[in-house]
């Protein structure tokens, strides 16, 4: 055996190894998808196959759940739903075989628009205030440098109760309290400073020379920044864009307290998606679901970006 | 930093275009727009983060109540916080935090890390595997712990019905989130399920930045595997280990999503961690002042961590 | 200063060694850790009243000591 073939052997692990090790941790991911798995099942079941037992596995499919969670419905008499017309769509179909008509839309609609609006509002402004501050960090000699960010990071672990108390006194003077804007500013600040440390490290990586280049050529400062730094760090911003986006869309504690009706957003709704005879599991699994797809979409393209991510752009592989 | 304005005033002065001009509005600039760059984001911090913060610092020392805006306001000093450090039921909540942050950091490290450590073989698919595995941990904590609340029902519940099939107990024999024995490791396993996968990643940039050579040199000296593991691999991913740890550890000592959906601090207050103390008091009890106090203590907590954390946050960055 | 060279040159690097960063800073993340401990330990309530003050200080001098240069 020559030298470099033990080199290459200490390295790369035996065929045998590596398929023990592959079979451990694949039947760990399987472990861990069951639970996600059961709830997109159990998205679509009949309520009465979401509670049966022993659980089942194979059912006959229904869009209840969907229905339930878009529609409210009301109870009626048989007489009465037959002097109404043919069903109106999928929907009243279920509907009706369950001795109910559609009655309007759900409060999930509306959820579901105020998580859109305020996570998409939150995570512009946050990626926008985060590039410029990432910048400034990132290329010039701020004074006390390490500690601004120090304290932008900070303002990030504080236990979001500790804050929704003040939070929530100065919503109300102010008349911010369950506002789309008011929780708009709450995940900025929250968000802005993950964006700043995940961000100056992306724009840490672009080379100087080329705004020195730039300036060369007679652009101001502002032009580089603009016209040859944005363009470069385009996937940083992409990436962390997402990052704010997921938590802004996955944020609970401020939501639940702060916000009652107006700028809910669809977390602490879901929960309370409660059917005729206690909790409707299929509705909740619908609604969870449909929720959780965007996440799922994300991760696969953040994948490359994640640990950078969850350590503030520290860990760059 | 500074290296590049005077770099960039050298390349400057050999530019045959007014240099002179274009030096000083750019040296005059580039301040101004550190600033203009910053400031917007500091403003923000200092309204919704600082100013808040003072607020609940002033806040701590009264008898406010927020539910009673009108009512004078009573100076206490520090009354509050000697109430909080003297109360056995603040204790208690203190040590069923520690349970849940124990145990989950304790399970999420010795699983995450053995999985890093299997990922790291590179077996066919590793890529694929890997990002589902990572799935968990990027979804709401509310609703994850919603839906574990489904599979935690006693008579219809999937989690019931595996432990059922697995030890012969009936699936409506116990029940996770209702008995004060199991309630504990209820939120416990959500958590350890949800955040395995943070601390894998993190302990896989671990063993991925040991150099190969190193373990080429050991080799040479025919040091076993188990030894190698000990004194190569560990070692030198320890930072990383402990990076994870800490931040685990921070964000599971203010967990309050998912135990608030899961349990919502009962049976009793056998779940009740610090967060939700502190929310029954803030938000049912409209205690303002006393709940700041209580707030405080967390928060100082909390910074104190955090500075540790960054701690370690450099020490990687280094590697 | 004005005196022996040899005899100052050992005399400031032991201080320099005793007020360097990074022992401070060990120090400090020592007692922060201790506070932290003390808060959430089930043993003695005496402890748990303290580990407030503990925590506080050391973040403080935490706070304090990364200003130290190295």
């Amino acid at each position: 055996m020559s030298a470099s073939n033990a080199a290459h052997s200490v390295v790369e692990p035996s065929t045998g190894t590596r398929r023990f090790a592959g079979l451990l941790v694949i039947l760990y991911a399987i472990i861990t998808m069951v639970p996600l798995i059961w709830i997109v099942l159990t998205s679509f079941k009949s309520p009465d196959d979401a509670i049966s037992y022993p659980p089942k596995v194979l059912f006959k499919p229904s869009l209840e759940g969907y229905c339930n969670v878009f529609t409210t419905r009301s109870r009626q008499t048989q007489e009465f739903i037959q002097t109404l017309g043919p069903p109106q769509g999928l929907c009243d179909n279920i509907a009706r075989s369950r001795n109910m008509v559609v009655a309007g839309p759900s409060n999930y609609v509306p959820r579901f628009i105020n998580s859109l609006i305020i996570a998409f509002g939150s995570t512009v402004l946050a990626v926008a205030l985060g590039t410029l501050s990432a910048y400034g960090f990132s290329r010039f000699r701020v004074p006390l440098k390490d500690d601004l960010l120090f304290f932008i990071l900070s303002t990030r672990m504080m236990p979001p109760i500790a804050v929704a108390i003040p939070i929530y006194l100065m919503y109300r003077t102010v008349g911010l309290s369950d506002t789309r804007l008011g929780m708009i500013l709450l995940y900025t600040s929250v968000n802005v400073s993950l964006a700043v440390w995940l961000l100056k490290g992306f724009i840490d990586e672009i080379p100087r020379e080329y705004e020195e280049a730039a300036m060369i050529d007679g652009y101001t400062r502002f032009q580089a920044f603009v016209k040859v730094v944005l363009p470069q760090a385009t996937t940083g911003i992409a990436a962390t864009a997402i990052f704010c986006l997921i938590f802004a869309w996955n944020e609970y504690a401020f939501a639940v307290l702060l916000t009652s009706g107006n700028a809910q957003t669809a977390p602490p709704f879901i929960p309370i998606i409660i059917g005729e005879g206690g909790q409707d599991w299929p509705a909740v699994a619908a609604g969870t679901t449909i929720f959780l797809v965007p996440i799922v979409v994300f991760t696969v393209l953040l994948r490359k970006h994640l640990l950078r991510g969850i350590t503030f752009g520290a860990v760059r592989k | 930093m500074n290296d590049l304005s005077t770099s960039s005033q050298i390349t400057y002065r050999a530019v045959p275009i007014r240099p002179g001009v274009i030096r000083r509005i750019r040296g005059l600039s580039d301040q101004a727009l550190a600033w203009l760059f910053i400031t917007p984001t500091i403003v923000l911090l200092l309204a919704i983060n600082i100013f808040p913060l003072v607020w609940t610092i002033y806040l701590s020392f009264t008898n406010y109540r927020a539910n009673r805006p009108n009512a004078p306001t009573l100076w206490l000093g520090t009354d509050w916080y000697q109430s909080i450090l003297t109360d056995p039921d603040i204790w208690a909540a203190m040590q069923v935090t520690a349970h849940f942050v124990v145990w989950t950091v304790l399970i999420e490290t010795v699983l995450g890390f053995g999985l890093a450590f299997l990922i790291d073989k590179k077996f066919r698919g590793h890529g694929l595997w890997t990002t589902i595995i990572l799935l968990p941990m990027m979804l709401s904590p509310a609703v994850v712990g919603n839906f574990w609340t489904f599979l935690y029902q006693p008579q219809i519940g999937l989690f019931n019905y595996v432990v059922a099939f697995f030890t012969g107990r009936g699936a409506s024999s116990f029940q996770m989130l209702g008995d004060v024995t199991l309630s504990p490791w209820a939120i416990v396993i959500v958590d350890a399920w949800m955040w395995t996968p943070y601390v894998m990643l993190i302990c896989l940039a671990g063993l991925r930045s040991i150099p190969d050579y190193i373990y080429e040199a050991a080799e040479v000296d025919r040091a076993s595997n188990w030894r190698q593991f000990w004194s190569i691999t560990l070692p030198m991913a320890l930072p990383f280990i402990m990076l994870a740890v800490l931040f685990r550890g921070i964000e599971n000592f203010k967990m309050f999503d998912m135990v608030n959906l899961l349990t919502g601090g009962g049976p009793g207050s056998t779940t009740e961690v610090a967060s939700i103390t502190l929310k029954r008091a803030a938000f049912e009890s409209w205690r303002t002042g006393y709940s700041s106090a209580f707030a405080i203590i967390l928060f100082v907590t909390v910074f104190g961590l955090a500075n540790i954390y960054v701690k370690a946050l450099n020490r990687v960055k280094s590697r | 200063m004005n005196l022996d060279v040899n005899t100052s040159t050992p005399h400031v690097s032991l201080t320099s060694r005793m007020l360097r960063r990074g022992p401070l800073e060990a120090i400090a993340t020592a007692i922060i850790a201790a506070g932290v401990v003390m808060l959430m330990q089930p043993f003695f309530l005496t402890l748990y009243s303290w580990s407030f003050a503990v925590t506080l200080f050391g973040t403080v001098m935490f706070t304090i000591v990364s200003k130290v240069r190295e």
